[in-house]
C-alpha cells in the first residue's frame, strides 16, 4: 500500500512553499521567494511578505501539482505551518490550507515550523532514528533542538539571547559594505581573508554564561566587536581588509555555534545531528559541524540546501509523520501563532 | 538634556531597571545609537523591569514585538525601525493600536518616530570610538513634552 499523500504549505517568512510528500518520499517542492523585494530593506518587512505570499500561493501550488505529476484530488491531507514565523505571513498560508482542506474535504494538520526543519531531513536520507539534536540557523532563527519523536515530541535546549545568526551576517556585512543577504556575500569575501587573522568573541562561551546559558547563543558582542575593530583601521587611515573581517567573524559564528551543539548532543548522549536552516548553507560552517561531528563520533544528517531553507516540502514531511503516528486533525478553528512554541509540534 | 556614562553591560541593564520604574502604560522611549551600542540591553533591562515575558532579543527581524506583562502591569512592545524606510513604513505596523495601554521602546526610531507621541523620552547611545577594551557608553537622555521634564530625569540619573 502507497502511503497517504500529504500537501504542505509554508509561509511562515519570505518563501512561500508548497510541497507534496508520500511517507518519505518527496514528490514537489516549489518555492516562490519575495527576497528580491526585500533587498531594498535589507531583510524581511512583514506587509510585504503577506502581499507576496497572497499572489504567490495558488500559482506555487499549481507548480507543485505539476511536478509531481498529481491532481488536487489525488491529496489526502493538509499540513500547513501554523508557527512560530510572522503573524501577517502566517494568516495567509493558514487560510489557503484551511480553504483547500474544506474544498477537498481532507483533515488539516496545522504544524510547527522549526520542527518541519527537522522532518525535511527524512526527505533525504530516509527515517531518523531519534533521539536528534538540531541545530536550526536561519535569519530569524538560531536554536538547538533536542528531538525525541519528530511526529510529537521536541524541546529548546538553546536559542540566541539577541541577535539571530543570520541577521549578525546581514549586520556585519553592512559593517563592512557589503550587500545584503549578509550570509553568500561574506561567505565570498571570507575565501580571500584569513580565518586567523583576527580572533573575535564568542559569546556566552566564559565559565559564567556557560553555567547559565550552556546552550544558548548571543551575537551581540561579536556584532559590536567587528564595529570596533573597523572603526580602529579607519581611524588609522588604514584599509579595512574585508576578506580578513569576514572571515574572522565567520569563523566565530561557525565555531560557536557547532561547539554548542556537538557538547548538546554529548551532554545528552545522542549520536545524531540534524544541521538545517538557511545559514546551513554557509561552506564553513557545513564542514566545521562535519569535522567536530566527525571527532565525537556523531552522524551528521542535512539535507540538501533546497530542503534547509524555508520551504513546503518540510511541512508536508511533517504532516506526513503525523499522518502516519494517526494523530487527529487541528480543530479547524486553529489560528496561526506567532511565538507557537517548540513543544507543540501539531496544534 | 542629561547625559551619564555607563560602564558596562551589566550597569546598562541597570539604568534600563530604574527607567522601568519611572515607565506607565502610553510612555514611548525611542531608543538610538550605532550597530553594537547596546539599545538591545538597554531594552532588555527595562523589559525586566517592568516584568514582562522574555526573552526579549532583537527585533530586527520581526520588527516588533509584544512582551505581555507577567506582574499586571502594561505590556512592553519592543519596535525595531532599522529597516523601515520611513513614518509611512512605521504606520504599516500599526503601533497606535497599542500605544496607550503599552510602554513602547523604538530601537532606531530617532527620525522615524517621532511623530508617534508628543510626550516622549529620547535615548541616544554613544559607544567610545576605536578598538581599545574601555567599555563605557556615553548615555543621553533627552525629555520631550510635559511628562518628561528636567527633574524627573535627574532623579532617574541620581537614584544610580
Amino acid at each position: 500500500m502507497t502511503a497517504p499523500l500529504i500537501l504542505g504549505i509554508e509561509t511562515s517568512c519570505d518563501e512561500t512553499g508548497v510541497g507534496l510528500v508520500r511517507g518519505t518520499t518527496l514528490l514537489a517542492n516549489a518555492v516562490a521567494s519575495s527576497v528580491d523585494e526585500h533587498v531594498r530593506f535589507g531583510g524581511v518587512v512583514p506587509e510585504v511578505a503577506s502581499r507576496a505570499h497572497l499572489e504567490a500561493v495558488v500559482p506555487t501550488l499549481h507548480r507543485a501539482l505539476d511536478e509531481a505529476q498529481v491532481g488536487l484530488d489525488d491529496v489526502d491531507a493538509v499540513a500547513v505551518t501554523a508557527g512560530p514565523g510572522l503573524a501577517g505571513a502566517l494568516m495567509v498560508g493558514v487560510s489557503a490550507a484551511k480553504a483547500l482542506a474544506v474544498a477537498l474535504d481532507k483533515p488539516l494538520y496545522g504544524v510547527n515550523h522549526l520542527v518541519g526543519h527537522v522532518a525535511a531531513e527524512q526527505l533525504e536520507n530516509g527515517p531518523l532514528t531519534e533521539p536528534v539534536v538540531a541545530l536550526l540557523v536561519s535569519g530569524g532563527h538560531t536554536e538547538i533542538l533536542q528531538v525525541d519523536d519528530v511526529a510529537t515530541a521536541a524541546e529548546l535546549l538553546g536559542q540566541t539571547i539577541d541577535d539571530a545568526a543570520g541577521e549578525a551576517f546581514d549586520k556585519v556585512a553592512r559593517l563592512i559594505g557589503l550587500k545584503y543577504p549578509g550570509g553568500p556575500h561574506i561567505q565570498r569575501a571570507a575565501a580571500d581573508g584569513d580565518p586567523s587573522a583576527i580572533r573575535f568573541p564568542r559569546g556566552l562561551t566564559g565559565q559564567r554564561d556557560m553555567a547559565r546559558h550552556r546552550y544558548d547563543f548571543s551575537f551581540s558582542g561579536l556584532k559590536t566587536a567587528v564595529a570596533r575593530w573597523v572603526e580602529t583601521a579607519e581611524r588609522a587611515g588604514d584599509p579595512v581588509p574585508v576578506g580578513d573581517v569576514a572571515a574572522g567573524f565567520q569563523e566565530a559564528v561557525a565555531d560557536v555555534l557547532t561547539a554548542k551543539a556537538v557538547l548538546a548532543c554529548q551532554e545528552r548522549g545522542i549520536s545524531t545531528m540534524v544541521l538545517a536552516g538557511g545559514v546551513a548553507a554557509n561552506a564553513r560552517l557545513r564542514e566545521l559541524t562535519q569535522q567536530r561531528c566527525e571527532a565525537a563520533g556523531i552522524e551528521l544528517r542535512q539535507p540538501r540546501f533546497s530542503l534547509c531553507t524555508d520551504n513546503g516540502a518540510m511541512i508536508a514531511a511533517l504532516g506526513a509523520a503525523v499522518v502516519e503516528r494517526g494523530l487527529p486533525p487541528s480543530r479547524f478553528e486553529f489560528g496561526s501563532d506567532s511565538s507557537l512554541p517548540v513543544t507543540e509540534v501539531l496544534i | 538634556m542629561i547625559e551619564i556614562d555607563v560602564p558596562a553591560a551589566d550597569d546598562m541593564t541597570q539604568l534600563g531597571h530604574r527607567l522601568a520604574d519611572e515607565l506607565a502604560a502610553g510612555d514611548v522611549v525611542l531608543l538610538g545609537g550605532d550597530l553594537g551600542a547596546g539599545k538591545t540591553t538597554l531594552a532588555q533591562g527595562v523589559g525586566d523591569g517592568l516584568g514582562v515575558r522574555g526573552p526579549i532579543t532583537s527585533p530586527t527581524f520581526v520588527l516588533a514585538r509584544v512582551h505581555p506583562s507577567l506582574v499586571e502591569g502594561p505590556p512592553m512592545v519592543h519596535v525595531d525601525a532599522y529597516r523601515l524606510g520611513g513614518w509611512d513604513e512605521l504606520e504599516d505596523i500599526d503601533l497606535e493600536a497599542t500605544l496607550d495601554e503599552a510602554v513602547t521602546l523604538i530601537e532606531w526610531g530617532e527620525g522615524v518616530a517621532e511623530g508617534l507621541a508628543g510626550d516622549r523620552l529620547e535615548v541616544h547611545i554613544d559607544r567610545g570610538r576605536g578598538g581599545d577594551d574601555n567599555e563605557t557608553r556615553h548615555v543621553r537622555l533627552t525629555g520631550v513634552g510635559p511628562r518628561w521634564d528636567e527633574l524627573r530625569l535627574r532623579q532617574l540619573v541620581l537614584t544610580s
